[in-house]
């Protein structure tokens, strides 16, 4: 019963442009860019809006959504929110990565984003994520929280130290989806 | 207030699960080190056995719905009451404020955007009057001014119904707001007084609240002689003034984690300044906090005049006194009920009427407008938020998840 979009498909030229960084089908190749298949429709289009409307300060993005409608944002979001998400290729580091899982635990990260780190409505998905890009975000959320970032992700990564981000984000990085 | 905190650094603190779109603002103060035995403080408060949860708060639609997708006729109101779409396509819409134009100032949260809305008989436009702010959504008129208050940022634009470009002034200082933002973004209202309520929940699912939190202050319109009128308050969304007590009536959310069906969301009556309502060691109609104990808890608390449901999600509130709708409703209180997200079954969703005593004796809750929630399958289309009463004795109802504003008509 949720008013769900009803929206045209994005056009080729537009899908090309994202495949530029986001990569063919939406996985990413590019270390530090991430993935958008299969992130959760709410996700996307909450982070397409607030990237629009510049309460999240993307300047790389700037110019890709300044002439986005709603309904623009609308169509790319289910249209990304469909795709099979990456599956990683190489298996992890064991050690690196069982201390990544027991981060994850303690924190209790599976409580919004799913056991499978499938993520959920505007909870993004982790699992099988661009590992640089994780990092990057949760240094983002632990160091510099501005508008447009949860607050109870900072809150949550406040006080973590860099290897233990970076095992987290080992971690999800290489849960199968 | 003790000072025995729960929590310590700034913004660590808090719901027990993710939150949908409320963006902070400043960086956070001095990290604190969670210890590696205890839970993070984010999820403070909730019991082990709710621990493999995956409750979190409902996602707000922040694109625009379109008007052809929002089901107005799934909505349902009593006998000789009318439902209809009066405008659609503002995201995130919530308190409404009517000048004397005629023209309505809508707040939002997480979009930062404040939306006027013009009816022009035939149709209702919209545009917005500022963006970028963070969560504005406390908006009120006076003197043909029209006061914003986002969680960081009090503004104030000066005959904007006929001066559409009306550059605001920055009355931010004056306000004293306090710098966290959980339950900080903003219902307030001029008062019978004319005096500007400001409420600045607490901080935190549950905590000790800071003094500056989980209380009720009212000033004058230029931010000067601020009083705390009320205290012990979690997070109120929605107030008015009992048109012939004067005295003011407010919601209140109750805490999450405690489980599906405890404690309820609140109404409360304020017969005067100085009450203690209870945050954080007695909620409800008398329950003593799981986390924060307290000997004889609920001793001195002004106890609600009605619990309104569990993790209801309370939010405006508006005493009828129009003509237009059969003379029961006179000076009946109407609740909007947003509805829950930290319960296994979803509760709330609707707009009920509380009948009571003036003094709030012999309340009787009602349902009015329902049809939001299906619960065989727990979907639901829409949230209902706020009202306004227009001058034809109509009802607007506003509806934060679509974006859209109901009105509600009678006739014989």
């Amino acid at each position: 019963m949720c008013a769900g979009a009803a929206s045209a498909a994005p056009s080729a030229e537009r899908l090309a442009v994202c495949a530029g960084c986001h990569g063919a089908n939406g996985q990413s190749a590019v270390a530090g860019t991430p993935s958008l298949a299969g992130q959760p429709r709410v996700f996307i289009e909450n982070q397409l809006v607030i990237i629009r409307e510049g309460l999240r300060d993307v300047p790389v993005m700037k110019p890709f959504v300044a002439g986005l409608s709603d309904e623009d944002i609308g169509a790319l979001a289910a249209h990304y929110a469909a795709l099979p998400p990456k599956v990683p290729a190489a298996a992890p580091q064991p050690d690196k990565a069982k201390a990544g899982a027991a981060l994850a635990q303690r924190l209790l990260c599976p409580t919004c984003h799913l056991p499978t780190y499938a993520g959920q409505q505007q909870v993004p998905r982790l699992a099988g994520q661009d590992e640089t890009y994780l990092v990057a975000a949760m240094k983002q959320f632990r160091d510099h929280p501005g508008p447009g970032r949860d607050t109870i992700m900072a809150a949550t990564l406040r006080g973590l130290n860099d290897d233990e981000l970076a095992q987290l984000a080992h971690h999800l990085a290489h849960a199968r989806p | 207030m003790s000072a025995n905190w729960i929590w310590a650094a700034p913004a660590l603190l808090l719901l027990a699960a993710c939150q949908s779109m409320a963006p902070p603002a400043a960086a956070p103060a001095a990290p604190v080190a969670a210890p590696a035995a205890a839970p993070p403080i984010w999820q403070q408060g909730r019991s082990a056995d709710q621990a493999s949860s995956t409750l979190a708060p409902v996602p707000g639609r922040m694109i625009a719905t379109a008007a052809s997708e929002i089901p107005v006729a799934s909505l349902k109101a009593p006998a000789g009451f009318k439902v209809e779409l009066w405008a659609s396509g503002m995201p995130g819409a919530r308190a409404m404020v009517r000048g004397d134009s005629g023209k309505v100032y809508i707040g939002t949260r997480a979009l930062g955007r404040v939306y006027e809305v013009t009816d022009s008989g035939a149709a209702r436009t919209s545009r917005v009057v500022v963006d970028k702010l963070t969560q504005p959504s406390g908006v009120a008129l006076r003197n043909g001014s029209l006061y914003v208050f986002a969680i960081d940022k009090v503004l104030r634009f000066d005959g904007i119904e006929s001066n559409p470009t009306a550059q605001p002034v920055d009355m931010t200082a004056v306000f004293k707001l306090p710098p966290e933002q959980h339950h900080n973004w903003k219902y307030v209202a001029f008062g019978p007084d004319g005096k500007l309520y400001v409420p600045f929940g607490a901080p935190c699912n549950i905590c000790e609240p800071p003094p500056e939190y989980a209380q009720l202050r009212r000033y004058n319109a230029d931010g000067s002689g601020m009083e705390v009128i009320a205290r012990g308050i979690r997070n109120t969304q929605g107030f008015a003034w009992h048109p012939v007590t004067g005295e003011l009536w407010f919601t209140d959310h109750g805490r999450d984690w405690m489980g599906d069906d405890t404690p309820e969301d609140e109404l409360n009556r304020m017969p005067r300044a100085g009450l203690f309502f209870g945050y954080p060691y007695c909620h409800a109609g008398g329950v003593p906090d799981q986390d924060i104990k307290k000997a004889n808890a609920c001793d001195g608390v002004t106890l609600p005049v009605q619990t309104m449901g569990p993790h209801a999600a309370v939010m405006g509130v508006h005493f009828y006194t129009g003509n237009m709708f059969p003379a029961e409703y006179k000076n009946v209180l109407f609740v909007a009920r947003k509805g829950s997200w930290n319960r296994t079954k979803k509760f709330g969703y609707d707009v009920v009427t509380v009948r009571t005593d003036a003094d709030g004796k012999n309340a009787r809750i009602a349902p009015f407008l329902t049809g939001f929630l299906d619960s065989s399958t727990e979907a639901f289309s829409g949230r209902p938020t706020y009202f306004l009463q227009l001058p034809d004795g109509s009802l607007l109802i506003s509806d934060e998840q679509l974006g859209a504003i109901y009105r509600v008509s009678y006739a014989r």
